[in-house]
């Protein structure tokens, strides 16, 4: 199958990778189904309430709308991370600095966010003086697109003109921005932002910045000419370089989209949890890998999409709201977790497979 | 190859910067917590013209071991040990005993705290007190708003963490002992793995299940304002719920003065910390010190707020 996919895609400028990679997302989207109702019947019968429906009285719904806000919630911000990682694997790459970049992000962004007076005293997390006291909320978010679209440029530069594995490259970046990050403040936590810079990730705003940024680089794979060239270049790197395009600019392109990206979940998450702290994001880019994985998106390169990585995340959110709703021992979870994620991709492959055979 | 050349490096030094004193490693410098105990010794020993060479492990068991051979080496009078796995520390107990140097453990138990020998000893704060006045001042505050049945959420921390482990089992044993003010049960336990954003999204969870709870009890300050976030963000009247963590963090005391938090409790890193050389320098004398020497959890609350504020 991999080989047939290869040859189709062989100099296929004109290949239409929406028209090949919907079956794919119908499967991930039949997963999803298929959890669900799993979650839904164990509950039905072992706990005798509803994982999706409203079993409350007090309320007047059909769905219990709290859960499903949570689902989506709780992947958002690994979402937007997860929107460039696709985009830098489906060109045959892969970023493992992503969880990294967002924990030195966080920590540079609320350095410029922190407002002057915390209940009538001064900031008792204070990083710089007063000058970086109550600034405008677009400082802090620039600097921190600034840090991140920095971080992805180095990742591209090395990618593409050193020619040295990505794996390696952003294996680097991982180490050396997390290092940075607990450098930052010699690994104090920062905290205490201004209620502007507040505001960027309150309530359900994740969800809306994830959707937002979902249809925006859904479009831009799909209709744009950078995005044939991603899938381009993913599927058969020589073929692309043969037919003209300029294969390293667009991988440094690339890289700079993931690690802006990555950057905007570090703005979210800081926002969202009023404090930036040297540990944040740790594994957040093997569970955006994962989230990709899931939704069809091949590590072969060429293959996959953003729909697809959406409906990745959020069998991720139902499976962690899931668990939640049965009470599964915490000792459990991650075995349980991990199970899934090779059973989803498993399940794929064999349908995949059934169907290149009938 | 690499061990060799990092226990070279680490032997220059050591032979170089130290000829008595105490020599202390610590399991890693760049830990919050670990830096206010790091002070704590460093300032101790200023204060006292005690010298001290303090060394980072980088948490990295096998060079924590080096350090402390080259201590040993080195002749120091004795070696106050943070150690990076609590179940390595048998080698470094039978390297100090081999040649006659005491040696102190500080923060982390050790696992062979038993059968230690008399020139070495362990300081620390005894996490059953932790969880344990946590819990009770958290079942005193439900009793308090007149309630006699209350149901509370747990948050744990990293799983494979003696604390965590250590915390919950005291909010059970409060439960189980009689010693809580309300009858109350537990309706679920899971990890936030000492997080923030995984708290926040923990509780948004229990919150969709629509269960009445009463309380929210911490491992950590960390996740038990995550929780107050996501109740907050859910319209919950912070007043209707008692929130309880552990550490009083910075952040902690913010939510507590804001009427959020209602519960954390005070480890002493920087008393550990002169405890653990104090202790040090006592057996390099040759006197007798406890095998376990504790520094007492300090509970803060509204009441006593003021005293904490510059502690951490």
């Amino acid at each position: 199958m991999p080989v047939a996919q290869a040859t189709h895609g062989l100099g296929g400028l004109k290949d239409d990778p929406t028209k090949k990679s919907k079956p794919q997302e119908l499967n991930v989207l039949i997963a999803l189904i298929v959890i669900v109702a799993a979650f839904e019947l164990v509950g039905r019968v072992f706990l005798g309430d509803s994982f999706l429906f409203n079993t409350r009285d007090n309320v007047d719904a059909i769905f219990n709308t709290a859960r499903l806000q949570i689902i989506i919630l709780q992947v958002s911000i690994v979402g937007i991370i997860a929107l460039g990682v696709t985009q830098v694997i489906i060109t045959g790459g892969i970023d493992l600095s992503s969880g990294s970049v967002v924990g030195a992000t966080a920590m540079v962004t609320m350095s410029f966010a922190q407002t002057a007076l915390v209940n009538g005293q001064p900031n008792p997390k204070a990083i710089f003086g007063d000058w970086a006291m109550d600034l405008p909320v677009l400082a802090p978010v620039l600097v921190g697109l600034g840090c991140g679209l920095f971080a992805g440029l180095i990742n591209g530069a090395l990618v593409a003109y050193t020619r040295i594995p990505p794996f390696i490259a952003t294996l680097g970046m991982m180490v050396t921005a997390r290092g940075f990050s607990r450098w930052w403040s010699n690994g104090n936590p920062i905290s205490f932002p201004t209620e502007s810079y507040g505001a960027i990730g309150k309530g359900m705003m994740p969800v809306l910045i994830f959707v937002a940024l979902a249809v925006l680089f859904h479009l831009v794979l799909t209709q744009t000419k950078y995005g044939r060239h991603c899938y381009a270049i993913g599927s058969n790197e020589q073929a692309a370089r043969m037919s003209g395009i300029n294969v390293d600019r667009h991988k440094v392109l690339v890289f700079v989209i993931a690690g802006g990206l990555a950057a905007l979940a570090a703005i979210v998450l800081s926002s969202k949890n009023l404090t930036a702290q040297a540990g944040m994001g740790v594994m957040y880019e093997l569970d955006a890998i994962a989230m990709a994985v899931i939704g069809g998106v091949s590590l072969q390169g060429g293959r996959g999409s953003i729909l697809g990585t959406v409906l990745g995340a959020l069998i991720f959110g139902v499976i962690i709201s899931g668990f939640t709703f049965l009470k599964l021992d915490a000792y459990y979870q991650e075995m349980v977790k991990g199970a899934i994620i090779v059973g989803a991709v498993v399940l794929d492959q064999w349908r995949q497979r059934g169907r290149s055979r009938g | 190859m690499k061990k060799t050349l990092i226990a070279g490096v680490v032997s220059l030094m050591g032979t170089t910067a130290m000829a008595d004193g105490i020599g202390v490693s610590m399991a890693l410098f760049d830990d919050n917590f670990l830096t206010v105990l790091r002070n704590g010794i460093q300032s101790h020993a200023d204060a006292n013209g005690i010298s001290v060479q303090i060394e980072d492990a980088q948490n990295d068991v096998a060079k924590q071991l080096d350090q402390i051979n080259n201590f040993i080496a080195s002749g120091v009078d004795a070696i106050v040990v943070n150690p990076v796995d609590t179940s390595a520390t048998q080698a470094m107990t039978d390297a100090a005993a081999a040649a006659g140097v005491p040696l102190v453990y500080v923060n982390r138990q050790p696992v062979n705290l038993d059968t230690l020998p008399d020139n070495q000893a362990f300081v620390a704060s005894n996490e059953v007190d932790s969880g344990t006045l946590e819990t009770i001042e958290v079942c005193r505050l439900l009793a308090e708003m007149g309630k006699t049945e209350a149901a509370a959420y747990v948050i744990m921390g990293e799983l494979s963490n003696q604390a965590a482990v250590q915390r919950t089992k005291d909010i059970h044993d409060v439960i189980d002992g009689g010693k809580c003010a309300v009858k109350l049960t537990i309706i679920d336990e899971q990890t936030s793995n000492w997080r923030r954003d995984e708290a926040q999204n923990l509780m948004t969870n229990w919150l969709s299940t629509g269960t009445p709870f009463d309380a929210v009890i911490a491992n950590n300050d960390e996740s038990a304002i995550g929780a107050i976030q996501a109740l907050k963000a859910a319209g919950v009247d912070m007043a209707s719920v008692v929130v309880g963590g552990v550490d009083a963090t910075q952040d902690a005391l913010v939510a507590m003065q804001a009427g959020e938090l209602d519960v954390t409790v005070f480890q002493n890193a920087a008393a550990q910390g002169s405890g653990a050389l104090d202790a040090a320098v006592k057996l390099s004398k040759g006197e007798a010190v406890d095998r376990a020497v504790w520094v007492p959890f300090e509970l803060v609350t509204p009441a006593n707020i003021g005293d904490y504020l510059a502690k951490n």
